[in-house]
């Protein structure tokens, strides 16, 4: 009855936007009792496939334990497998609920969607070249063909500050491929991941030739709007943090233990 | 409601990438297309010649190429065929690099894709004429040869010039799918902007009707082409 109230209301003003419809996700999740949340399953160490052929990862440690949070258990959960191109539109169209997909916060992405707390400050773009290469300012790749990932919210400043003749492929395996093909003279694309390629056995005569030069702020995602839903998950995340489970995660994924990370920890676990 | 912006359209970076994504695909589209139809006529002529391991091959090569995907095609070119040899040496880094790029190994891809069917086009155009002409040509002492150029060619051409017109609007769609080995086409220029400013949608209906009036433009040149070359019986004769 209020509800009906409430949504005339809304009709009356204009204000009945998509927004305001999707703003009972909470709802729709607990009646559903699972939580469908996008994922990457081809970006270690936040989300990728193990031995197994699960999905594993820090970003998937902290869906589970949102959706404990939320539905009493980390079994009451659906992760379906995103790429960058799609995540947003995944999730915009209702098919998802929240995406933890290494979803780096943007002024442009804050347009269509709304984010949650920030839980990781990732470093941003590096480049992986061979381990001969000179090339090891940003500046000298003007000109140049570097290989890159569609979808990446560095790639126009790839283009068009640094003129790099940028080759971009649907997916990372096909980046990779064409490095090791030499087609590029390097891989644009997030320096942790880059990191950890360097340590397998068949890429240990590539280098990250080029520093990141920024450091970015990753968070989840979900429609805009969705305050109610957001709240429930930052407290989720909130507590993570407090707990100390992030630090943990870090440590378990192999990845370099960050200051920012431990940092928030400490502050959630004053409070 | 859709809620539609196009304001994007006013940033620099966005339109340049535009421009170059029509033009290259203009050319991807036109060297495919002119290759394709040499490549159907070379392969029609040769079929006309009755040589039976000619005929073996020019079905084996129909075969292989009509029926497997252009997509396909493309991977195996730009990721197999180019790291089997044919390398070059980058000046600049010293690196040994692929000879063909990109842009070369989805044009001769797509060259051959529509050769295949090109040849199946003009063959038909061949094979359909009817025996009462042929019977013709040779009482009027027509010579094997002058009876294919001066009577059967013509009215083959004019015959396959529709299903040709097919392909040609299909190999022009076709070009879309270069953007997953990065030929920096429409499509794939089409993904870096909504990557870029999420505006999927006006994207999405932006690059469909730049295709609707390329292809259509296209069509059109070839209706005007059959129309140009029509004889009373053959083509589409003006109204």
């Amino acid at each position: 009855m209020f509800k009906s109230i409430g949504f005339a209301l809304l009709a009356s003003t204009g204000l009945l936007t998509a927004s305001a419809v999707c703003a009972d996700t909470l709802d729709t999740i607990k009646e559903r009792d699972k939580l469908v949340v996008g994922v990457k399953t081809d970006y270690a160490p936040y989300g990728y496939l193990n031995d197994d052929g699960e999905i594993v990862g820090f970003e998937i440690e902290l869906a589970k334990y949102v959706a404990k949070e939320l539905l009493g258990s980390e079994e009451k959960i659906e992760l379906v497998p995103v790429v960058a191109s799609n995540r947003i539109d995944f999730l915009a169209s209702g098919r998802l609920d929240v995406i933890f997909a290494t979803l780096g916060i943007s002024a442009a992405r804050d347009e269509v969607i709304d984010f949650t707390t920030q839980y990781v400050s990732a470093a941003g773009p590096s480049i992986l070249a061979p381990e001969a290469s000179k090339l090891t300012e940003w500046e000298q790749y003007e000109g140049r063909p570097v290989c890159g990932i569609q979808g990446s919210y560095f790639n126009k400043k790839m283009t068009e500050e640094f003129g790099m003749n940028l080759i971009a492929f649907k997916s990372q395996t096909e980046a990779y491929r064409a490095l090791k093909d030499n087609r590029c003279v390097g891989m644009v694309f997030d320096d942790m991941t880059l990191r950890l390629k360097t340590l397998e056995p068949e890429w240990t005569d590539y280098k990250i030739a080029a520093q990141p030069y920024e450091f970015a702020p990753m968070g989840g995602g979900v429609r805009e709007g969705d305050t109610v839903l957001k709240e429930a998950i930052d407290k989720a995340i909130h507590k993570a943090e407090g707990e100390g489970k992030l630090i943990e995660w870090e440590a378990e994924f192999n990845m370099p233990a960050s200051e920012y990370i431990a940092e928030r920890a400490k502050t959630a676990g004053a409070e | 409601m859709l809620d539609l912006d196009y304001s994007w359209l006013a940033d620099p970076a966005y339109q340049s990438w535009l421009v170059v994504g029509v033009i290259n695909t203009l050319k991807l589209a036109a060297i495919s297309s002119i290759a394709a139809t040499l490549i159907g006529m070379l392969g029609a002529l040769a079929l006309t010649l009755r040589i039976a391991w000619l005929d073996a091959l020019i079905e084996l090569f129909v075969e292989v190429f009509r029926n497997t995907p252009p997509l396909l095609q493309m991977l195996f070119a730009y990721f197999t065929l180019s790291t089997l040899g044919l390398q070059v040496t980058d000046p600049d880094t010293g690196l040994s690099m692929p000879l063909l790029s990109a842009f070369a190994c989805a044009a001769i891809s797509l060259s051959l894709f529509g050769g295949a069917l090109a040849i199946e086009a003009f063959r038909s155009g061949i094979e359909t004429m009817p025996r009462a002409i042929i019977e013709a040509g040779q009482a009027l002492g027509y010579s094997r040869w002058a009876r294919f150029w001066r009577i059967e060619a013509p009215i083959a051409t004019r015959i396959s010039l529709p299903a040709l017109t097919n392909i040609l609007s299909n190999l022009f769609k076709t070009t879309s799918q270069a953007s997953v080995i990065t030929v920096p086409e429409l499509m794939y220029y089409a993904g870096q902007i909504y990557n870029d400013n999420f505006r999927t949608m006006e994207v999405m209906i932006l690059v469909l009707v730049i295709y609707v009036t390329l292809v259509s433009i296209l069509t059109y040149l070839m209706a005007r082409l059959e129309r140009w070359m029509a004889f009373p019986g053959y083509g589409k004769a003006a109204s």
